[in-house]
């Protein structure tokens, strides 16, 4: 198990620093820079500019320089919100986001599994067949459109829930949580179904009937744990999914998130915002794609090995 | 062809009838989808000649629903072929030659497989204008892993059969073989993987273009039609219902039947 982190964490480190380098040389290329506002500055301006953010110095030197602060800790400054570091513009959004992608992870879980479940028991039943067709209409749900709807019925139409910000206590996370967690919900769903049909035709199974063991103690107990196995592998682009997601959904809710943070950087070409947000993400789904690992080492425990 | 005509493949049918009115309602209506009628604006659904009203500018929203359906299914399915081109020669290679090539080739799926892809996509749209063939390029570039495993699996398995080994034997070039003997043979498993993609490169067209992204007006598509009805909802629902409801309708129809062909040919 350790040797498995272990492995991972090695392979995570060049992982995450050819994220890092492509996504600062792909941004370079690009024409046009941080300080051209709606007037063009006159040219001294532009180069003492350039000089203070060291943007006049070779690209290569450039992105030393961003590396060795970042390993530091140090993701510099932002070059649009100019009173703020990235470093702290992202202190405010990372809670907002891993609230909304940790909160909606577990709902898709809560809901998928449960519904998986109770239409494998119910297999080739109404309810079976009913649970997989809105697993599948789930699934094909992209979030700026059940995000808006959401807003529309319940905030605008039915003023339940508030349609934008943060406001006061926590009913401002229900509609963005289950417009991010809908979509992963229907394919849990899926493939706990699809497990467990699988999984309850095997020998242990009907071993455990044949002892006479509880319907009951036989699904969860036996049944369930090898069922999940697809889910667990599921959860990493599940939670690239989440994040992606996410950027949608802060903008529909007017949510000062990552996403938000990440769509303005790119559009401002705030460079240090942007590679900030993008290596934190790079980092959070390689954290989770270990977490997965793990929890699938549990589930099979033939897997601890490989 | 004779199967597809059996009544449980409704939802490919939806299909046909969404593209069958995307293609004619333009040449039949009498406004186009940029068109302003200064008389009608934010009309009401059955409003005169709108049948659907119009938008917060006054432009049809049944013109526009029809334009922007094009477009989208357009960018869906030359970005699908795109994926289909890099998946079945990426995964066929690996396939084919095996070995220590087939591992690095599929560890370089893995690892992109793990990747927060939709930003790198995201950055390519922001610094290289936000033209719409670039949409399409980017977006087969990032939804192409998935029919290169499948690829790679199907050329493996195929590799071992005989009548593969009697034209190796026989001294046919590689090529050749991929090409005559392997292709045929995975063309099913790969157009369902195909019809499987087309929803995954909606959903994502249909999230570029939400974000500002994706194709620019005046061009427009599925995804800017939600975005403007989102903006707009306060004052008139249907503008988000209208567009928001068929591209649900799509994604669905085009999954279920994706996942009914996966089945079979899986």
């Amino acid at each position: 198990m350790l040797a498995l982190v272990a492995r991972r964490l090695m392979t995570a480190v060049p992982t995450l620093l050819a994220i890092i380098l492509a996504s600062f040389f792909l941004m370079r290329l690009a024409p046009g820079g941080p300080f051209d506002g709606e007037r063009p500055l006159p040219p001294e301006t532009q180069a003492a500019l350039q000089a203070a953010y060291g943007l006049d110095k070779p690209l290569w030197e450039q992105a030393w320089i961003y590396v060795s602060r970042l390993v530091q800790g140090d993701f510099g400054p932002s070059l649009v919100y100019r009173d703020f570091t990235v470093s702290e513009l992202v202190a405010q959004g990372l809670p907002i986001s891993l609230t909304l992608g940790g909160l909606a992870i577990i709902l898709a879980l809560f809901i998928g599994i449960s519904a998986g479940l109770f239409a494998a028991v119910q297999a080739g039943k109404a309810a079976d067949k009913a649970i997989m067709m809105f697993a599948t209409v789930a699934t094909a749900l992209p979030t700026f459109v059940t995000g808006p709807a959401l807003a529309l019925f319940f905030g605008l139409w039915l003023g339940l829930l508030p349609v934008s910000g943060t406001g006061e206590g926590w009913s401002w996370l229900i509609m963005p949580v289950v417009a991010l967690a809908l979509p992963v919900s229907g394919a849990i769903a899926k493939l706990t179904r699809a497990g467990l049909a699988t999984v309850l035709k095997q020998d242990h199974i009907r071993t455990a009937k044949a002892r006479g063991l509880p319907e009951t103690k036989i699904l969860f107990k036996h049944g369930l744990r090898p069922a999940l196995v697809p889910v667990a592998s599921y959860l990493g682009p599940a939670a690239a999914g989440l994040l992606t997601g996410a950027v949608v959904v802060e903008t529909v809710f007017g949510l000062p998130g990552l996403g938000r943070y990440f769509v303005q950087g790119a559009l401002n070409r705030d460079y240090p915002l942007v590679l900030g947000v993008v290596t934190l993400y790079a980092a959070l789904i390689i954290l989770f794609n270990l977490f997965a690992d793990l929890i699938y080492g549990w589930l099979d425990p033939r897997m601890r090995e490989g | 062809m004779k199967a597809l005509l059996k009544r449980d493949h409704w939802p490919l049918w939806v299909v046909f009838l969404v593209i069958a009115l995307a293609l004619i309602l333009p040449a039949v209506l009498p406004w186009t989808y940029d068109q302003i009628d200064w008389d009608a604006v934010r009309a009401p659904a059955f409003s005169g000649s709108h049948i659907f009203g119009t938008d917060e500018i006054g432009r049809d929203r049944l013109a526009r629903l029809a334009a922007g359906t094009r477009v989208t299914l357009t960018v869906a399915i030359a970005a699908a072929l795109v994926s289909l081109v890099v998946g079945i020669a990426w995964g066929a290679t690996a396939g084919w030659i095996g070995g220590k090539v087939d591992e690095v080739m599929m560890r370089f799926v893995d690892a992109l497989y793990a990747l927060p892809f939709m930003f790198i996509v995201i950055l390519l749209m922001v610094i290289f204008g936000r033209s719409i063939l670039l949409v399409f390029v980017g977006i087969g570039l990032v939804e192409w892993l998935t029919m290169a495993r499948v690829v790679r699996g199907q050329v493996m398995a195929l590799k071992q059969r005989p009548f593969i080994l009697a034209a190796e034997a026989a001294g046919s070039p590689p090529l050749t073989i991929i090409l005559k003997h392997i292709l045929p043979n995975i063309a099913g498993v790969a157009l369902a993987y195909l019809m499987l993609t087309v929803p995954q490169v909606v959903m994502v067209e249909s999230f570029l273009s939400f974000l500002g992204l994706g194709v620019q007006e005046p061009l427009t598509s599925l995804g800017i039609l939600v975005k403007e009805g989102a903006d707009d909802m306060d004052m008139t629902p249907l503008g988000l219902m209208l567009p928001g409801g068929l591209l649900v309708i799509l994604l669905v129809c085009l999954t279920i039947e994706g996942e009914r062909l996966r089945d079979i040919y899986s």
